[in-house]
This record gives C-alpha cells, structure tokens and sequence, in this order.
C-alpha cells in the first residue's frame, strides 16, 4: 500500500487566514473570537462567534462581498457560491501554491477532490423567500447549486477543474474527517495519486443559531471564556465559520515532485454509537472504539501517541464521554499523552472541524509542538485523569491522534506521524 | 405587458434602481421611462444594458459596436445560466414573463431585442434565428457538393447568414487562374443565390400547411453587382441575405459578401423563383428535426440548448 502524506495546507479560519498567522495563534494562544455584531440583540442569548476576518459576506449577492485582493475571483465562479465557498476557493488556492502544485497537478484524471459543508441555510433562506414572494419561475438560476449541501464540492471541482474522485461528506461534525480517511483510502488503494480534502462553513448567523435551540450554544458574553473545553465552567460551543484545505498526496507523487511534506497520514478508524441523534454516548462507545480502529490500522500502540487533538467543543456531555473514551483506549498511557482542544481557540467549526484541527496536528507535527489547552482555569473532575497542558509546549512530537464526532453519533479517528 | 392602470411610484423607481444597480445609469434612466410611459422605445436599451451588465468586461467593447448578428453563447462567452440570470432581471424590470420554449431561440442580440419589442407591443414572436449546421444544409438544399458553397448558415424571418471556406480544392480553380486561384465572383453570386435557396427553405413565411419545394427553386436575375475584392484559398467569405420583396412565384433579395472587415461584392438584386406544394408531401430531411436547434459547427455541445443545458443537476 501506498503510503499518504500532507503536502499543502489553506486556511481561512478565525485564528488566521494563512498558515503563518494561525501558526502564530496556535503557539500564542490567541483565539479568534469577537462579539458578533448580529448577535448583540436582546432575543439572541449567544454573544460570541469565532469570526471571519479580511472577509465580509453578509450580503445575499456576491458581487458585495469583500475579500483580499490578492484572490482574484470571476463573477461568474462567486455567483454560484455560499460563503463557504468563497473561504474554500481562498484556502485551496493557499494549499495548491503551498503544495507547489501546477495545472497539471490539479486537473488530471488521478487527483481528487472531498470536501465537507453544511450548505449554506443563510442562502438557502434566501433563495426560498425569493421563491414564495416573486414565484417560482424568478428564482436565482444559482439557488440551488449556491446553497445546498454539497455547495462546495460542486464549485470547487468546476472552478478548478478537478477530473478525478470527487464528493461531499455529510456527517455533521465529523464530515471533513470522513473527507480525510476516505481520501486516504483512494490514495492507500491506488484508486488516485492525490486528493485535496477541504471544510467549510458559512460561520454566520443562519449556520450557528439553529443550535442554540438545542442548547448546546454558550451563553458566555466573554470571548476568553465563551470556548472552554475540559473546564468545569463550560457552557456549550462558540461557533465558527471559514475553510481549511489539506493536500495529500502519495509517496510516489512526494518524491516524483520533491516536496517536504508536513506529516504522514498512517490511517483512521470510525465507528458509530447507535445511540442517540444529537447526544453523543454518555461513555464514549463510539469515539472509543473509532480510536482503537484507527490505531490498528495505523500500526500504533496507544503509547507510542504524543498528542491527542480532541474533538471535545466544550459541551456538557460532549467533553466528559469524549474523556471517558480516551481513558478507556489509552489505559495507564493517558498520564503520557498531551490532550488539547483547538476549539478553545478557533470555536467550533462543524462540518470543517475535523480537516482543520487536522491542518493544526500537521503544523503541530513539522513545526514541534503540543497546542496547549487554552481558557482552562478549572478542569471538570470527569475529565482529571487527562493530560492536559496550560500552555502550549515547543517539543518536537512524532505521532498525533487527531478525534472527530458528530450527530447520529458518527465518530472519526485518523493517526499521524512526523514525516521522516 | 406593463401595468399600465399602476402608477410608478417612487417606491417603484427605489426597487428598480436595487434591481439594476450593477448597470449603467442610461439603463436604468431607459427603464424608469419604459416604467412611466410604456413607450416600447426605451426597450432596446433596458435589454442591452441588461446584457452587458451580465458580461465579462473585458467582453463589453464587443457589445458597445454590435450589429443584432453578435451571438450570446458565442461571441459573448454567456452560458444558459447567464442567459437566465439576464432573463430574470429583464422580467423584473420591464414586468413581463418570458417562457421557457421562447428563451430556448433567443442567440443573438437582435433575437433578443426582437423578442422582447414584440413582447412588449403585443405582436406575434418572430421566427426565431435558426443555426444550421453543413449535415443540414447538405439534407435540405437541392445544390450539393462539389456546387455547394456554404459551410454553415443561420437563417430568421427577416435574413440569412452563412459561411465559406475558399479551401482551393475547389474544381475550377485548377483552371480560375492559371497558376494563380481566384474564387470566380460569378461563383460567389451562386453563393449568395444558394444562401438565399437555403432561406426559402428554412425561414421564409409561407402559407399554412405548405412549404416552398425544392425543386421548384430557380434563379431568374440580377441587377446591381459589383465585385470590390479578389477572394482567395484560405478567405472565409461572410454572406448574408436580405429578403427585399416576396410575391409568389418571384423572391427578391440583397446580398453581401464579406472576407473580414472587407466588402468582397455586393449585389443589390438577386431574384429567385420558387413553388410551394402541401407540407404533407414535402420530403424529410436526412438529419431529423433536432438539428435546427443545434448551433454553429465551432460551438461547444453543452451550449446545444440553454435550458436543457442548464438541467445538468
């Protein structure tokens, strides 16, 4: 089996929109987030969002919004995108200069493309008033393929001219971690020679408060304490928006090329909890059982890990099961493996989560260091046996688990390791 | 139609001014005075700043000096999706409803602009610009290789155009010059005839239930002839006919030819004569019907039909 390795990264997301800046972020510990200026209205109890910077998409047409100039975007690519798309579009053409990779590379029958978002419900809303005010036959040409789940990849693999696999992974948070380890298999199975795995979420109003009437939102008006994973304090997520791109590629194509690449992906398990459609498995059923797949098929003893990038997005339950699966896995080695959630940092970024903290893990991996678990002041008791360091440490590490969850209980692990 | 009975309110005029705020101010100003007076007038230039909103700017010189012969897939590089976006906000803006089976034939700026005045004024829809490829030409015309002079031809109510390559494979040039090839110009009044054959055959109004036969198709003068260019291997001719008058059995016809930029000959008169029998007893052409809706032979397949490209979900 060919082995897969990360070869270009892309980020537009809350704690920076380059590798640079989120490197920067991630060693300092400065989160992402603001007050998020529709948010500051009596009926909408949730203050905090992890924000969007350099970017304004709050109109409905895209030819308002505002971006970088350095990414040079036809009117007729943006017309049929969801901000999401716009932050993939961005963060791709980051990840193909940062991976080197020509037209040649990006268009051919052997690269691919997954990716992972939740649509876009801001235009999806949009689209349907038009629909019922103006009738049916006045409707944007576009409202579909700008809106729905699957918004990304359509744009995407037309705008970039992608030949080979492509497809849209929809498992709520867990969505670009599937994206990841079924890339990897196309990859490990000879089926293609490179894949780009991309998430993205609109990040806006529409996208988060649908979840505060599942009361998973935090209601902290404190950007330092709104995202706190692991401490007793918590009190649901802080949501966030933007894209990440990773480029894989197999070892044949590394060397063919010649490119240093940021990590090794080894492999990834997944398993289900069966157990509830938004709750996820009081014990980690789940989460622990896609863990052990993953370190199986990676050929890794749960003591030879480093560092576990939790999914943990600072619920209630989330974080405890999440705690009690990492227990049962790594046994007495859990007092030797570094936990932290990112999203103490960025927020919680849904579908594009898990390529994100993914993104982090490789950065984590080439550039030697332990993310540390910002905002954690008071660990909840549930999660003490946990390894859980305050700041973040510059040691090099050589192999990182990285979890993923989501609705449905879907649960997603991927294990990687420090290129050569 | 617009809602004469409602006045056009400020309100009115602050919607339009959103809708069309990507435009230019004549665009809106055009569509402010059609709103006001219903005068179709100020159509044209609603449409065309409409149009030239949706296109590329590096593409909208193209549009400033268009003749209605400019082609919106082709020319203009816009897609169905594009075209749909322009239909829509030319809907809005002029409060009228266009049709599926009408957009489908809208390919030119001049079927555009055709389209939407007869719309407006309540008149019946032209027949729309019909492309037709050389496998169609070659099913339909009574003149076939190596006597037939057209590599492609489009053909509405009011003209025809087409297409040919001076190849110098062409028989008579072995002998039009000696050692030096010139399309003979008596050879290029037989295109210019042949195009205006192809219009009877495939636009010219005809009595219901009848169609003009080929066999009944022949020509019987000309006046006002001039050649201003010699014409070459390697010279793409541009022709184009105009119906003058129709009377049966005698059609008259203006006729030009173009190599580029340059006039080639012009003749002020061609006449043709033809017969019509029962639409019954006409023969089928060998290619089927679908090929009347394909465009140009140099277009790509996705753009065969706006919408049901579009479709493609």
């Amino acid at each position: 089996m060919p082995r897969v390795f990360i070869t270009g990264l892309g980020f537009i997301t809350s704690i920076g929109n380059d590798a640079a800046g989120v490197l920067r972020s991630l060693r300092e510990l400065r989160h992402g987030f603001e007050l998020y200026p529709p948010f500051q209205k009596p009926d909408i109890p949730c203050k905090v969002v992890g924000t969007i910077k350099e970017f304004t998409t709050d109109s409905t047409d895209p030819e308002d919004w505002t971006f970088p100039s350095r990414y040079r975007i036809k009117r007729e690519m943006l017309r049929s995108m969801a901000p999401n798309g716009l932050f993939a579009h961005c963060a791709l053409l980051q990840a193909i200069e940062d991976a080197r990779l020509t037209e040649a590379d990006i268009s051919n029958r052997a690269t691919g493309l997954y990716a992972a978002s939740g649509g876009s419900p801001f235009l999806t809303h949009y689209h349907h008033e038009r629909l019922l005010k103006y009738g049916v036959m006045r409707c944007s040409p576009m409202g579909i393929v700008a809106s729905i789940v699957g918004t990304l990849n359509f744009n995407l693999v037309a705008a970039f001219k992608i030949l080979g696999a492509s497809c849209g992974f929809s498992s709520a948070c867990a969505s670009s971690a599937h994206a990841l380890g079924y890339a990897f298999d196309d990859l490990s199975l000879g089926r293609q020679q490179r894949m780009f795995v991309i998430g993205a979420e609109d990040g806006n109003s529409d996208a988060i408060l649908p979840f505060a009437g599942m009361r998973t939102l935090s209601l902290q008006g404190d950007p330092s304490l709104a995202s706190r994973p692991f401490d007793a304090g918590r009190d649901g997520f802080v949501g966030t928006g933007g894209a990440t791109v990773m480029v894989l590629e197999t070892e044949a194509e590394v060397a063919r090329r010649g490119v240093t690449p940021y990590a090794e992906v080894l492999g990834w398990g997944q398993a289900s909890d069966g157990y509830n459609v938004a709750i996820s498995h009081p014990e980690g059923h789940g989460s622990a059982t896609a863990m052990a797949n993953a370190l199986r098929a990676a050929g890794i003893a749960p003591g030879d890990v480093d560092y576990v990038n939790a999914h943990a997005t600072s619920t209630l339950i989330g974080d405890v099961s999440e705690a009690r699966a990492l227990r049962s896995v790594f046994g007495e080695a859990l007092s030797r493996v570094a936990v932290s959630s990112t999203k103490a940092l960025t927020g919680h970024g849904l579908s594009l989560a898990g390529v994100m903290e993914s993104a982090f893990c490789a950065l984590a991996l080439r550039e030697g260091f332990v993310p540390g678990c910002a905002h954690l002041s008071r660990v909840d008791p549930e999660c003490s046996s946990l390894l859980l360091p305050r700041t973040t440490e510059n040691r090099p590490i050589r192999v990182v688990v990285k979890n993923s969850s989501g609705f449905g209980g879907a649960n997603v692990a991927v294990v990687f390791k420090r290129a050569a | 139609m617009p809602t004469t009975s409602k006045v056009f309110g400020p309100e009115d005029e602050a919607t339009l001014r959103e809708s069309l705020k990507r435009c230019s101010p004549s665009t809106f100003e055009a569509a402010v005075q059609f709103r006001k007076t219903g005068n179709p007038e100020h159509v044209p230039a609603v449409v065309i700043g409409v149009i030239e909103r949706f296109v590329e700017p590096d593409l909208r010189t193209k549009l400033k000096d268009a003749d209605d012969d400019l082609r919106l897939i082709e020319d203009l590089g816009i897609d169905s999706l594009t075209m749909m976006e322009i239909v829509i906000l030319v809907e809005e803006v002029l409060q009228m409803s266009i049709n599926n089976e009408e957009l489908r034939n809208l390919r030119t700026v001049g079927d555009v602009k055709t389209f939407i005045d007869c719309k407006i004024r309540g008149l019946p829809l032209p027949k729309p610009t019909k492309f037709i490829p050389i496998e169609h030409i070659g099913a339909v015309m009574p003149i076939q290789p190596p006597f037939l002079f057209l590599n492609e031809a489009s053909v509405s109510s009011t003209s025809a155009n087409g297409k040919y390559k001076i190849t110098g494979q062409e028989f008579f040039l072995q002998g039009h010059f000696k050692d030096n090839p010139v399309m003979p110009a008596s050879i290029m009044l037989e295109a210019l005839g042949q195009l205006a054959v192809l219009y009877l055959l495939e636009g010219a109004p005809t009595e219901p239930g009848k169609v003009v036969s080929p066999q009944t198709i022949f020509f019987t003068g000309c006046e006002g002839v001039r050649a201003h260019r010699v014409c070459k291997p390697g010279d793409i001719l541009t022709l184009s006919v105009k119906p003058k008058r129709m009377k049966m059995p005698l059609a008259t016809f203006e006729g030009s030819i173009r190599v580029g930029q340059d006039k080639a000959v012009i003749a002020e008169e061609i006449t043709l004569t033809f017969g019509l029998v029962d639409a019954a007893n006409a023969p089928v052409p060998i290619s089927g019907p679908e090929a009347n809706v394909n465009p140009g032979l140099d277009s790509a397949p996705a753009a065969a039909t706006p919408l049901r490209a579009a479709i493609n979900a």
